[in-house]
């Protein structure tokens, strides 16, 4: 009879957990599906909100708060708003970055999506901010590529820095579109943990080899 | 019993097949304004929505029962409510967020204060303001000679703030004190600061009514802040037409360590560039330094900074006394300086401070034959504590000691007569920041003081207020009384003084937005117990004593534009100033030398994109200042010429890690003179022989290559990785 209800018990626990991580996938798979076709900044805001909601439910998960901060970090990007604005967003991004920083300290792609908060922090105000943030941006994706060397979306934007650099210096662009070419033929090679796990920058790094053919 | 489990296993699971519960609402912020994006949710579920452009809701939710619903949306508290959910639908009533304390945001004390940083919106300078903004090189003084309230004293270098003279501006790193923030050099020459503007990532620049936190300065403190834990390992190599400089950091997870040598020698320069002054031995200065960072628990932090700096210098002067003598006059400065501190969170609510800074200045002087040192050794230690009580409250508390020697070494007969004194200061602080709202805010402070040379006591209450209109402008009020020590020479000679006083009342007027700036103060400061003294026939100090007064009125105006001129920004920084004082040796009550009545300077900064080159052209024009000639019967009744400069900086990026500089201050060759120096006795016929004090040179030219090389490890082998 007490082996029956711990069984019983056991496997109710196990249902309702399934039935969460479930719950957890579905959840995260539908609001991922509307990311592709957000552009504005109300709509990044509801699809924040959104990771915002699941965040807090599941307080073991990184990847809500790593789609939340990439919300923020895009509506800060958005031009044509007050600095104190696109700073504000920034800071939500940042908090989220923080949390996300206690539950995954050894994840490769925290520290990419922190390279890229540290980008959009430094485009509000390039003059004044370029000098003090670099180094931050550098340090995150060298954190990033020490974890996972193979890291696609590090690799994209150490090279997409690169290449900022170098047509900036009007230094020869063709070594750096080798390695974007290089790292789009093995995009495909890098195996996601799971189909919620961040997957852009394929579009990004194409866009960059298309820029060297021309 | 099977079945009574089995039953509610099954409840369980058809749970979530019950009716769906709908909740409308409508959210708005405090003055009815429709809030669109807000995210409304019931707390520990998925069910969550957003806030439409009409701030109305729908949130479906097919829980049932107690529920927390919560609203949360950037700039606002959280709201939170709780409902039951029976299936039947809610209607909320319209639900007003009220606007969160954001202290970014809020209104802040600007009467008297500039702020450099990255962030806040009172900001007036960006951190890299700070090394592009003058025709120095790269000074902090410099730079901040560009702003409002200060007089540019060629002869000098140093602050003059709000018609006090340099010795009333004290400099600050981490909350602790330097008390010798300036090179060393001969009389009449222009001096630096000792530390590079690199080294700071914030700067809070007041030019009165300070908060209660800085003592010992009657006209203005500026506090340095320097920079958080470097995340990368570099070698930094400056090439300077005047000397060269190497430097290094290395970091680890929690901790870092900094560490540069430079050598400067200006001998090949001189030569080349035409100089008025006649040197012996042109300047030259060795100096070491080192700074240790270590990151402690969650959330402290502990810095060190250390420096040690020698430099020397020897002119040929001309003897006013002897017409057609001259006669080397000999400098040779060390400087030891140690900084350090530990800051920390000892709970949430409690921020601990920790201080202490060591400095130790030592000139020899040799005047041909003849030797004079003079010497400072000083430390400050500070404990101080900040408590925020709540959002709208914090309190700042501390306790500090001073403690500082001054010797010097005079020619006495044959040997050289030794006198110095030290004192210790005791102090404790206490302030509150009063939010009313995030619009306004109250500061009440006090400060004591106890020094044990003196044996006196004093107690400065300072207030001040700030009230914000709107998101644009707004408007603060101070009040404070300020004391310091009198200077080291009359301290030597006396311990029967008692401490300088001002008073400071402080109006200002403030408008940000749209990357444009307008700051307007005006100001008045009444000086009392200024040092008095006569001379006596052996040239001595003859009584001196406390009954020295004065005041000092003005206007300070302040625009800066980031927005008109495309990849380019200009300000306008004018001050007038009216400063009367009855103190030193003064006969009667007078104006002083150090301050011009008018001060502006326009700034210009351009950064052309394709060149990748940025000029920075500042033009400083100040109104004459007066001196005095003892040959004419009116004290300090003749004055300079007005001064003008033009000052162009050119910084070009050649490469990523490469940048070149150069900069050439009073590029239009305009005419400086800073008054006459006069015979110490008179001649024959009671005439006071006089020379003219001028710059170094008519111009001052500087180029300098800055190598970083960065090792970017992982990034810099993306070969090997593809």
């Amino acid at each position: 009879m007490k082996r029956t209800t711990l069984l019983l018990a056991t496997l109710l626990i196990a249902i309702i957990a399934m039935g969460q991580n479930e719950k957890y996938y579905q959840k995260m798979g539908e609001t991922l599906g509307k990311f592709a076709s957000t552009s504005s900044v109300e709509d990044f805001q509801e699809l924040a909100n959104q990771f915002g909601v699941i965040s807090r439910v599941e307080t073991e998960e990184w990847l809500p708060h790593y789609y939340e901060a990439h919300c923020y970090i895009l509506m800060g990007f958005t031009g044509q708003l007050e600095a104190a604005v696109q700073d504000s967003y920034l800071d939500k991004a940042s908090a989220s970055i923080e949390k996300m920083m206690k539950i995954a300290p050894d994840e490769a792609e925290v520290y990419v999506i922190k390279a890229f908060y540290h980008t959009g922090y430094l485009v509000v105000d390039p003059p004044g901010r370029a000098m003090s943030t670099t180094p931050l941006i550098n340090a995150a994706i060298s954190r990033a590529l020490t974890i996972e060397p193979n890291n696609p979306r590090a690799l994209f934007l150490a090279i997409s820095n690169e290449m900022g650099t170098a047509s900036y210096f009007g230094s020869d662009t063709a070594p750096i579109c080798e390695k974007a070419v290089r790292l789009l033929e093995s995009w495909d090679d890098y195996k996601l943990k799971s189909p919620i796990h961040p997957n852009w920058g394929k579009n990004e790094t194409e866009g960059i080899v298309n820029s060297c053919g021309q | 019993m099977k079945q009574s489990i089995l039953y509610t296993l099954l409840l369980l699971i058809s749970g979530n097949l019950l009716a769906q519960t709908s909740i409308t609402g409508t959210v708005r912020d405090g003055k009815g304004e429709a809030l669109t994006g807000a995210n409304i949710y019931l707390e520990g579920t998925y069910d969550g929505t957003s806030s439409n452009l009409k701030g109305a809701f729908l949130l479906e939710s097919s829980e049932s029962g107690e529920q927390t619903l919560c609203i949360e949306f950037i700039g606002f508290k959280k709201f939170s409510k709780e409902i039951k959910l029976d299936g039947s639908s809610i209607e909320l009533a319209i639900i007003e967020l009220q606007e969160e304390f954001n202290e970014l945001t809020a209104v802040s004390i600007t009467a008297g204060t500039f702020e450099a940083g990255d962030k806040k919106k009172s900001i007036v300078l960006s951190s890299i303001d700070m090394v592009t903004t003058d025709g120095s090189s790269g000074d902090v003084y410099g730079a901040l000679q560009a702003l409002p309230g200060t007089t540019t004293v060629g002869e000098s270098g140093k602050l003059f703030v709000k018609g006090g003279d340099s010795r009333e501006s004290k400099t600050y790193i981490d909350g602790t004190l330097v008390y010798v923030p300036y090179s060393s050099s001969s009389p009449n020459t222009s001096v630096r600061g000792r530390f590079s503007p690199f080294m700071f990532s914030g700067m809070m620049f007041s030019t009165g009514a300070y908060s209660a936190e800085y003592g010992q300065a009657l006209s203005s403190v500026l506090s340095l802040k320097t920079n958080a834990m470097p995340v990368q390992d570099q070698l930094n190599i400056s090439l300077l037409s005047v000397g060269a400089e190497l430097g290094g950091t290395k970091t680890w997870d929690n901790s870092s360590i900094t560490a540069s040598i430079s050598y400067n020698n200006l001998t090949p320069y001189m030569k080349l560039v035409p100089q008025y002054t006649q040197w012996e031995r042109e300047p030259e200065s060795l100096a070491g330094d080192m700074s240790f960072r270590l990151k402690t628990g969650k959330s402290g932090m502990l810095k060190f900074y250390g420096s040690i700096n020698r430099s020397s210098l020897t002119t040929i002067e001309q003897s006013l006394n002897q017409p057609g003598r001259t006669f080397n006059y000999k400098l040779v400065n060390d400087n030891q300086f140690i900084n350090a501190s530990w800051i920390g969170e000892i709970r949430e609510d409690l921020i601990l401070t920790t201080a202490f800074s060591f400095t130790n200045n030592q000139d020899r002087i040799s005047i041909d034959s003849i030797k004079l040192n003079e010497s400072l050794r000083g430390t400050h230690s500070k404990v101080s504590l900040k408590h925020r009580i709540s959002d709208r409250v914090r309190l700042l508390t501390g306790t500090e000691w001073y403690a500082r020697t001054y010797g010097q070494e005079l020619p006495h007969a044959e040997f050289l007569e030794h006198n110095s004194y030290t004192n210790h200061t005791l102090t404790g602080f206490l302030e509150a920041e009063l939010y009313a709202s995030s619009r306004f805010i109250t500061r009440l402070g006090a400060r004591l003081e106890y020094s044990e040379y003196l044996n006196k006591a004093n107690l400065a209450p300072r207030i001040s207020t700030a009230y914000k209109f709107n998101d644009k402008s707004q408007i603060s009020l101070a009040y404070g009384w300020f004391f310091q020590d009198p200077d080291n020479e009359f301290l030597l000679h006396s311990s029967n003084l008692d401490y300088e006083r001002a008073d400071h009342y402080t109006f200002n007027y403030m408008m940000t937005g749209n990357k444009r700036m307008l700051r307007t103060e005006v100001y008045f400061k009444q000086y009392r117990n200024l040092v008095k003294y006569g001379i006596s026939d052996d040239q001595n100090y003859s009584y001196i004593n406390n009954q020295g007064d004065g005041y000092a009125y003005g206007l300070d105006f302040f625009w800066r534009d980031r927005k008109s001129i495309k990849n380019g920004e200009y300000w306008i920084s004018y001050s007038y100033i009216e400063s009367i004082r009855d103190y030193l040796d003064y006969p009667y009550e007078t104006v002083h030398n150090y301050t011009s009545k008018h001060n502006l300077t326009l700034v210009y900064k351009h950064w052309f994109d394709r060149l990748r080159s940025r000029i920075d052209v500042n033009y400083s024009v100040a109104s004459p200042r007066y001196y005095n000639n003892p040959n004419n019967n009116t004290f300090n009744g003749e004055k300079t010429m007005a001064y003008k400069s033009l000052n162009v900086n050119w910084s070009y990026l050649l490469k990523q890690h490469v940048i070149i500089y150069a900069t050439i201050s009073n590029l239009l060759g305009s005419e400086q003179q800073y008054g006459n120096k006069y015979a110490s006795i008179p001649d024959e016929e009671g005439f006071y022989r006089s020379a003219p004090i001028m710059p170094g040179a008519k111009r001052w030219f500087l180029i300098g290559c800055f190598i970083t090389l960065s090792k970017n490890k992982e990034i810099n082998q993306l070969d090997k990785i593809n």
